[in-house]
């Protein structure tokens, strides 16, 4: 198989981007440099918690406690910061997401108790450990850290909320995905019992995949205090948005198929639909249908075009 | 396959673009963002704000972004309405502080922004509200004194976290510190929602503890029907003037209560101030509160205003206040039907 | 060839046991460098729980398990393969969603070794960058068994490799396998195949009801030894049944296979099946019955072939068109024929209100005296009737075959029904099928249990290799003759 063809999802996903960016051309002239930095901008919580649902799927598990880990990490650091620097408090904020995203995992591996369940357990022990930490909106974010997200880098156009999302995902992913548990979690999420009889620690690699969505969850958080200066304990609309673009993203839920590339996308796809929504002035009990339909039509039109390929090969 | 795949795209594209688009009437444009859907308050101000844009003669069209969202989410919306080149924004602002960077950017752009409901922090932008700390302290302090000013009282709050359930904890704490011998034997959160205010009050009848009377944050009309349902006896309740509730205050037998006026309208009326603003009449002071009045059905002036305000065509989740004399020039009949200019 | 002083792997006294089932009580391995052994049992010897035991996979509760004389034990398949022992399963052990080269680099297997070992087993043009997805069966087994190889393990373990393999790979596999012994390595074999077994190995260890009960070396004729040790005393245990057996019905078969080839693994089966016949199947795991049952009950489409029922060509494409047919399966895995969570009388109702095509409102009070009717007659322990999953699974079975007593069946595939069922719950079982028969219908009748084909059937076909071999009445169908025609050891195209 070609480059171009394994990576085909991700670059039909990049064309749909595109055009679409031409469709909100159309609407409204007026769209540029300006427009793509706010769409950065609007996409980084979402892009964090998709990487994050992105890698547990992977794994062949689910996380519904993701925006709830978002909310403690960003109550954490937005506490934090009244009274050390920036870059401690994001360092202990980092930690504190990944311990959760372990803690998930540990528990789901050592009870057995099916993902689903344990991580919506865990969705309302943290979402109460965020109101534990702050009762209401409060704390605040270091003027650097607001700035790091707002407006271009390099060039005018490049948002530098877009570089700081390609740049986080890529630290954290290129070398994981590059090593032995990458693999033992694309493994893992394709065939357990073959990962086993192959040697996978398969309890020990799945513990790892929470962590690290524990890990892109405070990232998630860190960028919801960015964008809004203040740590919000009541967690916002990230568990759903992250599993759609995920499945739009093509990762197969179920495991074994897929990357991050394309659910962050996705992302952006799913954030620039809003914006042409509300451009275009559509009825706001209408945009949600819309949306909704946008997501199931492309993943089914997907699925029709790789049973076809199948069909057609040899 | 992968050339298929684009012309796949680009179809899902087109039927994007097939969407309304383009808006190029004369008048103000005037954007709206909101960030709880489905909640009958909310709903009522979203109707406000169009029947009063409907009828203010300078405003050709109104965008709302109306759904449910956080911080962030507004912020995003916020972003793509100033993209949409708005001449004002109204706003119930999810928080204080988190939405200043986009209110800075708009005001930055020459666009009026008003906050209604609740208000923002960022320097120049107007702010319309009701005064939600006074809105509890009026209710509780009513309900202490009707209680002989001492006794147990179950406290029924919002959403954690809210700014506005935040101010009237702050304003319920007041009347509470005026009241020493007042205790609060259950506080919960009704997360604003209906069923959900009205499961929990099941749950503490059914544990048999006695109390003396109900403070609600605006899920009231579901408490009186869980008393009227579990045949316990009513105490006094105090909620808001959903429209449900005060006509349980009028034919509910025995049940002694008061409705804090928190008007939905408010909506509208931010929907006049931009406009006013935007033909050079700003008000003198950026901060504009809306006072919050209390009718009880204890006395025969409070049960007459009460009767005054009913009206049976409205949603019971809707308050009854849906105008505000002064502000808002809309008719019943455009609030109900919401619709906004084409 | 004489083993050294310390042996590559030595397994001794290993017991396992699941709840009250005793697997394994005193299972024992010893392989020496230079030699192939092979590890032989009937179904239910406890061979996979042996397997298991070796590799890591499970941890036995008494005995030990020494590779190369490490006394620690094996605690994981990862472990077992630092050790130096490296399985290649049955079932494929691929990651299906990674290309050959990610599935090499997740067991750290050396790409040169494995290129070699490619092109030493006939697969030199694979592509590592395939998906293994993609790959047909028998690519997997040697991608499989070139990654162990190129791992230059000291112990090669191969579970049933060749039982997918096409000829002339068999003989590939074979020589690569013998030239591991040579290199002063060893290799335990598994495989119901003498043929393989008397060209490759020196030993042979033998397994019976969990634990090891000969260890013979292999020469030529020493199948008819094999066979005993793995029947031992249980020869005389088929009581005869036989007296019930009819004679060889005459006239049109309900049922008629010709030259059925079905993928992965049934080359050729032919068969008659006729109207009040029990027609017995024998064969050991995985010999093409899956393929043949499949195929009648319309899960599979066969690759050639044909299948008639009462003298017209049939082409199942889905199981309604086997239904419609008057062709029932009832499957090994109770869970897939049950519901498990609803009640006796419901399940028992079900095939009636489920007929294909009647979509119509149930006819209550029918149905209610056939279904009562019907428990009387399968003595089922009403007092848990309300869940069928709260049955034990003997009287699960009871209902899955009792209730087509009910509703009258034309032909019946009953396949492996008496799997992890108790003695007592079995005698019942087979009566059941005879009546079913009794009353006119035709049943055919896998069973992994040799001595259960003199108990249930009028005669059997045995199944070897994907080919119908044999035919065997069952007046003479004593468990011997049985296992060695299972093992392809009688019959017209029978090996060794």
């Amino acid at each position: 198989m070609s480059l171009v063809q394994r990576n085909a999802w991700t670059l039909g996903l990049l064309v749909l981007f595109v055009v679409l960016l031409g469709v909100t051309r159309a609407i409204q002239p007026g769209f540029g440099v300006s427009g793509l930095e706010s769409l950065a901008r609007a996409a980084l919580p979402f892009a964090f918690a998709t990487a994050a649902m992105a890698v547990v799927v992977i794994v062949g598990g689910i996380d519904l406690s993701v925006a709830s880990m978002m909310a403690v990490c960003s109550v954490t650091a937005a506490v934090l910061m009244q009274s050390m620097g920036g870059v401690p408090a994001i360092l202990i904020t980092l930690a504190v997401g990944t311990a959760m995203g372990l803690v998930n995992g540990a528990l789901i591996v050592l009870t057995r108790v099916p993902d689903i369940v344990v991580t919506l357990a865990m969705l309302f022990v943290w979402q109460g450990t965020a109101l534990l930490i702050l009762a209401s909106p409060g704390g605040t974010a270091t003027d650097w850290m607001r700035s790091a997200i707002t407006g271009s880098v390099i060039v005018d156009g490049l948002p530098k909320a877009l570089v700081l999302v390609a740049l986080v995902v890529a630290v954290v992913w290129v070398p994981v995905k590059r090593s032995k548990l990458g693999l033992a979690i694309y493994a893992t999420g394709s065939d357990e019992t073959a990962a086993y009889r192959s040697g996978v620690a398969v309890g020990r690699t799945r513990t790892l995949a929470y962590g690290i969505a524990g890990l892109f969850s405070a990232c998630g958080g860190l960028g919801l205090l960015a964008l809004t200066g203040v740590g919000e304990p009541v967690p916002g609309p990230y568990l759903l948005a992250a599993v759609a673009s995920v499945v739009l993203g093509g990762v197969i839920l179920g495991g074994g198929i897929g990357g991050l590339l394309g659910p962050i996308i996705a992302v952006f796809i799913l954030r620039i639909i809003r914006t042409i929504l509300t451009l275009a002035a559509v009825d706001p009990n209408v945009t949600t249908i819309v949306e909704g339909t946008i997501m199931v039509g492309v993943v089914m039109f997907g699925a029709v075009l790789v049973l076809r390929s199948r069909g057609a090969g040899p | 396959m992968n050339r298929r795949l684009m012309m796949g795209a680009a179809a899902a594209a087109l039927t994007v673009a097939m969407t309304p688009a383009a808006m190029a009437q004369e008048g103000y444009v005037i954007g709206v963002s909101n960030t709880v859907q489905g909640n009958g308050w909310r709903e009522e101000m979203i109707c406000a704000m169009r029947a009063q844009a409907l009828v203010e003669e300078d405003v050709a069209s109104l965008i709302v972004a109306h759904r449910n969202t956080d911080s962030a989410g507004q912020l995003e919306d916020l972003n793509n309405l100033i993209e949409a080149g708005v001449d004002a924004i109204v706003l119930n602002p999810s928080n204080p502080d988190a939405l200043n960077s986009a209110l800075e950017a708009a005001m930055e752009a020459g666009i009026v922004v008003v906050a209604v409901d609740a208000g923002v922090t960022a320097e120049g932008a107007y702010i319309l509200s009701n005064n939600q700390e006074e809105y509890a302290y009026l209710g509780a302090k009513w309900l202490f004194e009707q209680i002989g000013g001492s006794g147990d009282v179950v406290y029924m709050r919002g959403i954690a976290g809210v700014s506005a359930d935040t101010d009237r904890d702050n304003g319920f704490k007041r009347a509470l510190a005026e009241y020493p011998d007042v205790t609060v034997v259950h506080e919960v959160f009704t997360g604003w929602q209906q069923d959900q205010g009205k499961q929990q009050m099941f749950d503490f009848l059914a544990t048999g503890i006695p109390f003396d009377g109900v403070w609600t944050s605006g899920i009231d009309n579901v408490i009186v029907d869980a008393f009227v349902e579990s045949g316990a006896p009513l105490v006094p309740i105090v909620g808001a003037d959903n429209a449900g509730f005060v006509e349980d205050l009028l034919t509910v037998e025995g049940l002694q209560g008061a409705a804090v006026t928190n008007p939905g309208s408010v909506g509208g009326a931010g929907i006049a101030l931009a406009v006013d603003i935007l033909n050079g009449n700003p008000p003198d002071s950026t901060t504009v509160l809306v006072d919050p009045v209390l009718w009880e059905n204890a006395t025969d002036a409070g049960r007459a205003m009460i009767e005054a305000a009913q009206n049976p065509n409205l949603d019971p989740e809707w308050p009854v206040s849906v105008t505000i004399p002064g502000w808002t020039d809309y008719s019943m009949e455009q609030i109900i039907a919401c619709d906004g200019p084409a | 060839m004489t083993p050294s002083d310390d042996p590559l792997l030595d397994a001794q006294g290993v017991a396992k046991s699941f709840g009250a089932v005793r697997a394994l009580t005193d299972a024992r391995l010893t392989l020496a460098r230079g030699e192939v052994v092979a590890l032989m049992g009937a179904n239910g010897a406890g061979k996979s729980t042996f397997v298991k035991i070796l590799t890591g996979a499970l941890q036995p509760d008494r005995g030990h398990v020494r590779i190369r004389g490490q006394s620690a034990q094996v605690g994981s398949p990862a472990q077992a393969r630092r050790s130096g022992l490296v399985p290649v399963y049955q079932e494929p052990s691929l990651i299906p969603d990674l290309c050959v080269a990610d599935n090499l680099r997740l067991v750290d297997t050396p790409v040169d070794g494995f290129r070699h070992w490619l092109t030493e087993l006939a697969h030199g043009d694979l592509r590592l960058d395939a998906m293994i997805r993609d790959l047909p069966l028998a690519s997997l087994r040697i991608v499989d068994l070139a990654r162990a190889l190129a791992m230059r393990p000291d112990v090669l373990l191969l579970d049933e490799l060749t039982a997918a393999l096409p000829t002339d790979l068999v003989d590939r596999v074979l020589t690569v396998a013998r030239q591991q012994a040579a290199d002063g390595r060893g290799v335990i074999y598994i495989s119901h195949r003498f043929a393989e077994i008397s060209r490759l190995c020196d030993r042979a260890t033998v397994l019976r009801d969990g634990a090891t009960v000969g260890e013979v070396d292999i020469a030529p004729g020493i199948e008819d030894q094999v066979v005993e040790m793995m029947l031992g005393a249980r020869i005389d245990l088929g009581k005869r049944a036989a007296a019930i057996a009819r004679p060889r019905p005459e006239g049109r078969p309900r049922l008629r296979v010709e030259n059925l080839a079905v993928a992965p693994k049934l080359v050729d089966a032919s068969l008659a099946l006729h109207p009040g016949e029990v027609l017995g199947v024998v064969a050991l795991e995985g010999q093409g019955q899956d393929e043949l049952f499949d195929a009648l009950a319309g899960f599979r489409t066969p690759l050639s072939g044909r299948i008639e029922v009462d003298g017209v060509a049939a082409g199942f494409r889905h199981p309604a068109d086997a239904i419609a047919a008057g062709l029932t399966l009832v499957p090994g895995n109770r869970a897939e024929a049950l519901f498990r969570e609803r009640s006796v009388r419901e399940n028992i109702a079900m095939p009636f209100s489920a007929r294909p095509g009647a979509w119509g409102p149930l006819r209550m009070r029918h149905e209610k005296a056939r279904v009562a009717e019907a428990i009387e007659r399968l003595q089922i322990d009403t007092r848990a009737q309300g869940e069928v999953q709260r049955l034990s699974g003997g009287n699960q079975q009871k209902v899955t075959i009792g209730r087509w007593l009910a509703h009258g069946v034309r032909t019946m595939l009953l396949f492996d029904p008496t799997r992890g069922i108790d003695v007592r719950t079995k005698r019942q079982i087979y009566p059941l099928v005879r009546e079913l028969a009794d009353q006119g219908a035709a049943v055919l009748f896998y069973t992994s249990e040799l001595e259960e084909i003199p108990l249930a059937c009028d005669r059997a076909i045995v199944i070897f290799n994907g080919r119908v071999v044999d035919m065997v009445e069952a007046t003479e169908a004593d468990e011997e003759r049985l296992m060695r025609a299972a093992y392809g050891l009688t019959g017209s195209e029978g090996a060794a």
